[in-house]
């Protein structure tokens, strides 16, 4: 059968919103593939997971720790979230205004819900390659929310895990990434131990 | 399927009755039939069987026949299969080349079933009950249909065996034919002259939507009864199920009274982003329209507005981190997730320098990031959520990914 487009009238093509993914810090830590899809302007940036998923946009809940208030025309805010597996870099300049609002409001220690876009970058002075997160929203949100993100983000993890070797993604993963996925599986064990506690 | 061992199996059945029958003359008799005239092996096999019983008079082979006879139930499509069961709905064909058209049950279930007028069958009569032959099943419209075709016997039975029909929920209605006992709740304004009434009936498990077509003898159901409605065709459009209740039996329950559940599916995930248009919005106050209206109380369709009317919502997105959906919360609901009540959200915007943005920022920020299981029907694009809950944290589900995860608790 030849691959025609179906007929659709004047409907327009669904937009698909990305879904955030769950990822522990200490798994996008490790990110360094970055990828665009199609050519457009436009078209999305994906960083590939080492777990072997690409994503677009991530959630994370933890503990914010620090926030610092940079720049002097364009301000700019950077904050720590934590998790038991290490800490997340939460962005937002001045394109992400509500997002840098938000951040500007909460007072750490506090948990927070981050929504954001995943981010590689290179230092400028040679000093490594960070991943952060650009957010597009910022929330103060209670214990039980992180709990749950916890419970969320392990089955998340464990799940790519066990899809590893199956899909596209988890293919290129292999290519681009010289950590085995299995020992995510520890990352997952160990912050659930500490929840136990 | 190698006949010597159904020789073997018939021959079984003989001897259990006393008589020894030659094993290879069943062969026999077996190859002939699927050899040479192409009978399918387990026709053929009844056939020999019932031919055997009446040679050598044995009584109670009937149990062996029985064994190939199908229940109801369990038919599925592109099969040849033999039924006996009661026909308990008619229908007028919509088709010269069909003679009849109905529902026949047996203890396990119905299926509708069609006639064609080349079938050369006796006319089926309501009420009756028939043993059907070598018909075929096939799928229409997604529910299986039985075809009473010219290869197919159709025997009437004079016994009248007692029939209960099997109820089921209405969440648990599949397309084909369903029993259900239920509530109606809701009358809808009929779109066609030929509908009788359309609406909404349900029980505690959901809701579905019902209609009756103009049909000499028909009633219309009244608002709020209970009724038991056995043998209604259950149609699927667009993924939705709809039941017909022509062809079935309506039986009120003046009694009785029944909970209706919202249904739906339950949408698990977290919050990931809380639309514009969230929070406190004024409605166009014309009767009908109830959209709403611009911060200059504009309607798009009757202007301004100055005598509006307030109402909460969220528009949000619930996401799994494998697929978002659009969910659209109405008053209640959004008073729940957002620990709000309309009326201090009122007095909020009316108190605040930031108005109603200062409710858009309340609800944001009781809703962001939050694990909720909301309860809703998917519409074109988005879920209209009837009910939301936080989702709890369980123990148990940690326990299992600890045990997933291997570590030691």
């Amino acid at each position: 059968m030849s691959a025609q487009v179906p007929f659709s009238g004047r409907r327009e093509v669904r937009f698909e919103r990305e879904p955030a993914r769950r990822v522990f810090a200490a798994e996008l830590r490790e990110a360094r593939h970055q990828f665009k899809e199609g050519t457009e302007e436009k078209s999305p940036t994906y960083v590939l997971l080492p777990t072997g998923q690409r994503c677009n946009r991530v959630f994370v809940v933890g503990s914010m720790t620090e926030k610092q208030r940079q720049g002097e025309q364009n301000i700019f805010y950077r904050a720590r979230v934590v998790d038991p597996t290490g800490t997340t870099f939460v962005t937002a300049g001045n394109y992400q205004p509500e997002a840098m609002q938000q951040i500007a409001r909460v007072e750490p220690p506090a948990f927070v819900a981050v929504v954001g876009k995943p981010n590689v970058f290179e230092a400028p002075d040679g000093g490594g390659v960070y991943v952060s997160l650009r957010a597009e929203s910022v929330t103060v949100v209670d214990r039980e929310t992180r709990d749950l993100w916890i419970l969320d983000a392990a089955k998340a993890t464990l799940d790519r895990i066990d899809a590893y070797g199956t899909t596209e993604d988890s293919k290129r993963a292999g290519e681009e990434y010289r950590i085995d996925p299995a020992l995510f599986r520890k990352t997952v064990a160990d912050a659930l131990a500490q929840m136990h506690l | 399927m190698d006949l010597s061992i159904v020789a073997e199996r018939i021959s079984q059945k003989i001897l259990q009755k006393g008589k020894n029958v030659e094993q290879k003359e069943i062969e026999a008799k077996l190859r002939l039939l699927v050899e040479e005239f192409g009978v399918p092996p387990a026709e053929a096999e009844r056939t020999v069987i019932s031919e055997l019983g009446r040679e050598y008079q044995v009584q109670g082979l009937a149990g062996a026949i029985e064994s190939d006879r199908h229940a109801i139930a369990e038919l599925v499509p592109e099969e040849w299969v033999t039924i006996e069961g009661k026909v308990v709905g008619l229908s007028a064909p919509n088709s010269p080349s069909i003679a009849q058209t109905g529902i026949i049950a047996d203890a396990s279930g119905a299926i509708r079933f069609v006639v064609w007028a080349k079938a050369g069958a006796p006319q089926l009569e309501a009420g009756c009950w028939y043993r059907v032959e070598s018909a075929v099943v096939d799928e229409f419209r997604n529910s299986p249909n039985l075809k009473i075709h010219s290869g197919t016997t159709v025997t009437p039975i004079e016994t009248d065996r007692p029939l209960m029909p099997s109820e089921t929920t209405v969440a648990e209605l599949k397309p084909g034919v369903g029993s259900v006992r239920v509530k109606m709740v809701q009358e809808w304004e009929a779109r066609s002259d030929r509908i009788l009434q359309t609406g909404l009936v349900g029980d505690p498990t959901g809701t579905i939507k019902f209609t009756i077509w103009k049909e000499e003898g028909k009633e219309p159901l009244v608002p709020e009864a209970v009724y038991d409605i056995y043998y209604a065709t259950v149609d699927e459009y667009n993924g939705r199920l709809s039941l017909v209740l022509n062809s079935g039996t309506v039986v009120p329950d003046e009694e009785a009274e029944l909970e209706v559940g919202a249904g739906g599916q339950v949408f698990a995930g977290a919050i990931v982003h809380v639309g514009q248009g969230s929070g406190l919005v004024k409605r166009c106050p014309v009767e009908g329209c109830n959209r709403v209206l611009s911060r200059q109380n504009y309607c798009p369709i009757h202007e301004i507005q100055p005598d509006f009317r307030y109402d909460l919502r969220i528009k949000a997105v619930l996401d799994d981190g494998v697929t978002t959906k659009n969910i659209l919360m109405q008053r209640e609901t959004t008073e729940a997730v957002a620990g709000l009540t309309l009326d201090e959200a009122v007095d909020l915007a009316e108190n605040s320098p930031l108005g109603m943005d200062e409710v858009f920022l309340r609800v944001q920020s009781a809703a962001m990031g939050r694990y909720l299981d909301c309860r809703g029907r998917e519409m074109d694009t988005s879920v209209l959520v009837t009910s939301a809950e936080r989702h709890r944290f369980d123990p148990a589900a940690l326990a299992a990914l600890i045990d997933r995860a291997g570590g030691e608790a």
